[in-house]
């Protein structure tokens, strides 16, 4: 038997062994020690004696020793070529093996070792391929499946707001577009909230933006819950806006707007901060025919900005009269600066004339406003707005200039020359530099001083700043005169009375408007004693009065009656270009 | 270009990788056309790349053996590779059958490879990272959830380090990871080095290497007993990998045509 011929228990690495794993280390790596190898070896030595000398003759054992080589990784070309040089070599002289046909055998013994050996190398490398090519697949698959999560977390960080996890402009941009684009919906209806909290900076400004974020993540919250079924995105900031779709009319999304205003109002705690905000809303409802996502935006932005104007905490519809109203404001005040450069405007002048003698004493600048499209403009429609807009600085100091340069040229015939009265803007009086700009005004002209009357409104004065009462005292220094418009209509602090250097009050014409009626009439009378106090007081002040508003000779007779020093109004002279009234005059 | 870190790489077997590489000089067969043509021009350049390979794998059996009879039982195999003969933790679990492994490796594909040999070993797993982001190695869930790092670890950077540029300053990288560990934990470093060549052998063999698709970073034996900053050096310190306790006298013959050097060092106590 073959078993007997082989040593049951495996023999110590004899010198065969040794040499043969000599033999084949370093033909490829090899998992074990040195002597883990001898030993393997050794015992594969011992299968191959005991085939080389059983009987009858059996191959099988030289496949299996291949087979074995390469289960153990002794498993490479040059692992088989060492393997079949040692074995035809050495192992028949070494283990001093003897048999008739030894050598024969030797022979078909090795063919089996490399038969063996092939086989199993050519399985471990069909494996191997194998098992890489499967690890491939798998890695794609995984490379796919990352792929498509982070597409899908790329689409969501590109179409949604980080800090609330709202939709973000984006993609409601794309969705207001996509339900206005839906076809066959065109005799819908659909509307847009855009909300905005109120007096949010404040909370930032003074929490900080952590507490400020937080915020604005609880407002999400709510407006995602209060408003489920609606898209709810944040625009930035404290911006956010809601589509509503098949509304059937405005009531629809000012119903959305009530509970979205409610949503807010919740009082919130933020790091224990109990806060109260509130928000502004506004609204535009409409035909989905028609419109188009950008001019539903403009008209609920600017909405928007109507409930914010109207103190905020409250919904406000989109009107497109009062739209269109501003509209054209926006665009005569964007046109107030190439109006300035092209000389569209001009100055008319009203007179202020003496009570006691009928002189005339000044006249008082009106500026005009020839627009090639609307016809001649009078003050009340664009000064207003350029006020609003800080156009009134430019526009004032082209006024004032040529008052100055227009008086200066006027000459008296006869008595004496008179002033003239130009209105300086509250914007105008707190700039720094106007007293040197009306100083060198005055150098460039040539125009004595006193022949320059500057009238500011009580509201001026209204606010603490400093600027314009030293504003005052260095025009007065410059030997201006001063005078207050409008005087009685406001606040009409006599403090300031005392302490700057006014010259003359301006009498509003409401309060000259009753000296129109009877001197019996109660009301007449009232407004008289108001008037005769004025001048009385303005009087013991050292200031002129001028009445404004005389429209009639009984008026005026009464005035002078009081007391009172000058009037303006048709009375006496509408407004008219300078050479007119020097006509008049003269 | 840099790749974004949200997009994945594609597998693309038409580009050598350097794990199948390294499979094919072992003998392997985990390797596609492109790894051999790739591997071939290696050799036509380096003749010694494949034993450089197989003296380094002997290396880490040496060294996981040294580990597991001085106590380690936690094994970080950081740049594994393809998974062939040797893996840590068949070597491991050999002498200390409880111990635990987790391979890293930045090739998807070897990572896909390890997952389905590690398939249902509860002891072992094999995470996708790059050696270069080390705190992302420490914070992986699937370190986390094997490795104990309050206990010993054998963090084993064999192989991979020689593709760490100077500019990713691979120090920084070893002193992230040594910060991690506890004491008794080791650091076990192989890597291509020039030690004791020319200056001119030395240009033409930085050439040779960076001229590669994965261009190496040759480095001398005192760059590399730097890297153990913080670790006492077992004996006998930063050697060619195939001095360092060989199991023959021989087998540490010719040396430094294994062009590996390599050591082990232990931290603290």
């Amino acid at each position: 038997m073959a078993e007997s011929a082989a040593p049951r228990t495996p023999s110590r690495p004899g010198t065969f062994a040794r040499a043969w794993a000599k033999a084949v280390g370093g033909t490829s790596f090899l998992p074990m020690t040195q002597a883990q190898l001898e030993a393997l070896l050794q015992r594969l030595a011992d299968q191959l004696a005991g085939a080389l000398l059983a009987e009858p003759f059996d191959l099988r054992p030289g496949y299996r020793v291949g087979t074995e080589l390469v289960a153990n990784h002794i498993a490479s070309a040059e692992g088989l070529g060492r393997t079949v040089e040692v074995v035809q070599l050495r192992l028949i002289r070494d283990l001093g093996l003897v048999g008739d046909d030894v050598e024969d055998r030797l022979a078909r013994l090795l063919a089996a070792v490399a038969t063996g050996y092939a086989r199993a190398l050519r399985d471990r490398t069909l494996d191997e391929q194998e098992s890489i090519r499967r690890a491939v697949m798998m890695a794609r698959t995984q490379a796919e499946r990352a792929l498509r999560e982070s597409e899908a977390r790329f689409r969501r960080q590109a179409t949604h707001d980080s800090l609330t996890e709202l939709p973000n402009r984006a993609l409601f941009t794309e969705r207001l577009t996509a339900a206005l684009n839906e076809p066959g919906r065109g005799a819908q209806r659909i509307g847009l909230c855009f909300v905005d909290l109120d007096r949010f900076k404040v909370v930032n400004d003074s929490l900080g933006h952590q507490v400020g974020d937080r915020l604005l993540v609880t407002v999400a919250d709510r407006l995602r819950r209060a408003l489920d079924g609606h898209l709810v995105a944040r625009l930035g900031g404290d911006e956010f806006v809601i589509l509503v779709e098949r509304t059937g009319g405005s009531e629809d999304v000012v119903a959305v707007a009530d509970a979205a205003l409610a949503a807010v109002r919740e009082p919130a705690m933020v790091d224990g901060h109990e806060l109260v905000v509130t928000a502004s809303i506004g609204i535009a409802e409409r035909q989905v025919a028609g419109t188009t996502p950008s001019d539903l935006m403009r008209a609920a932005d600017s909405t928007l900005h109507w409930a914010k104007a109207a103190g905020g905490a409250r919904w406000e519809i989109f009107d497109a009269e009062r739209n269109r109203r501003e509209l054209a404001r926006y665009a005569l005040s964007a046109a107030i600066p190439p109006a300035l450069e092209r000389g569209e405007f001009y100055l008319d002048y009203q007179p202020l004339t003496s009570l006691r003698d009928g002189t005339l004493l000044g006249v008082e600048a009106l500026v005009r406003w020839r627009h090639p499209e609307l016809g001649v403009l009078r003050p009340g429609s664009f000064i207003g707005l350029a006020e609003e807009t800080g156009l009134i600085v430019p526009l004032g100091a082209w006024v004032l200039a040529e008052a100055c340069r227009e008086a200066e040229g006027w000459s008296a015939r006869g008595g004496r020359t008179p002033f003239v009265s130009v209105n300086l803007a509250v914007l105008q009086v707190h700039r720094p530099g106007l007293v040197q700009e009306v100083h060198g005004l005055l150098e460039r002209t040539g125009l004595p001083p006193e022949r320059l009357q500057l009238e500011i409104t009580e509201s001026t004065m209204m606010s603490t700043a400093e600027e314009p009462v030293r504003a005052l005292r260095g025009l007065a220094d410059l030997g201006v005169r001063i005078a207050i418009d409008d005087f009685g209509t406001g606040y009409s602090n006599l403090a300031y009375l005392r302490d700057l250097p006014v010259t003359e009050l301006k009498v509003a014409g409401e309060f000259v408007a009753g000296l129109r009626a009877p001197a019996a009439d109660p009301g007449s009378r009232t407004d008289e004693r108001i008037l005769a106090s004025l001048v009385s007081l303005a009087h013991a002040l050292g200031l002129t009065v001028t009445a404004e508003g005389v429209e009639t000779a009984g008026q005026a007779e009464r005035l002078r009656a009081i007391g009172c020093d000058a009037g303006q109004g048709w009375h006496f002279g509408r407004p008219a270009p300078a050479e007119r009234i020097l006509e008049r005059v003269g | 270009m840099q790749r974004p870190d949200w997009a994945p790489e594609t597998i693309d077997i038409e580009r050598p990788s350097v794990a199948r590489m390294y499979d094919y000089y072992l003998g392997g067969s985990h390797n596609f056309a492109a790894d051999r043509a790739a591997a071939q021009a290696m050799v036509a350049a380096v003749p010694e790349a494949p034993l450089m390979a197989q003296a380094n794998r002997a290396f880490l059996r040496r060294a996981v053996q040294f580990l597991t009879e001085a106590g380690v039982r936690q094994f970080l195999d950081i740049g594994s590779g393809i998974p062939t003969v040797g893996n840590v933790h068949e070597i491991a679990r050999r002498s200390a059958p409880d111990s635990r492994v987790v391979y890293v490796d930045v090739d998807p594909v070897a990572v896909a490879h390890s997952r389905e040999i590690l398939a249902g070993d509860a002891r072992a797993t094999v995470v996708q990272e790059d050696l270069r982001h080390p705190e992302r190695i420490l914070a992986h869930p699937g370190v986390r959830g094997l490795l104990d790092l309050d206990e010993p670890v054998a963090v084993l950077v064999v192989a991979v380090l020689h593709f760490v540029s100077d500019e990713d300053r691979p120090a920084r990288i070893l002193h992230t990871l040594r910060d991690a560990l506890a004491p008794g934990s080791y650091l076990v470093i192989s890597q291509a080095s020039d030690e004791g060549r020319g200056t001119e052998e030395r240009a033409e063999a930085q050439r040779v290497y960076r001229s590669t698709d994965n261009p190496l970073w040759v480095r001398s034996r005192a760059e590399l007993t730097a890297f153990f900053d913080g670790f006492d050096l077992v004996d006998p310190g930063v050697v060619w990998v195939p001095q360092w306790r060989p199991e023959a006298p021989e087998n540490a013959e010719d040396a430094e045509r294994a062009v590996f050097m390599g050591g082990v060092g232990r931290f603290g106590g």
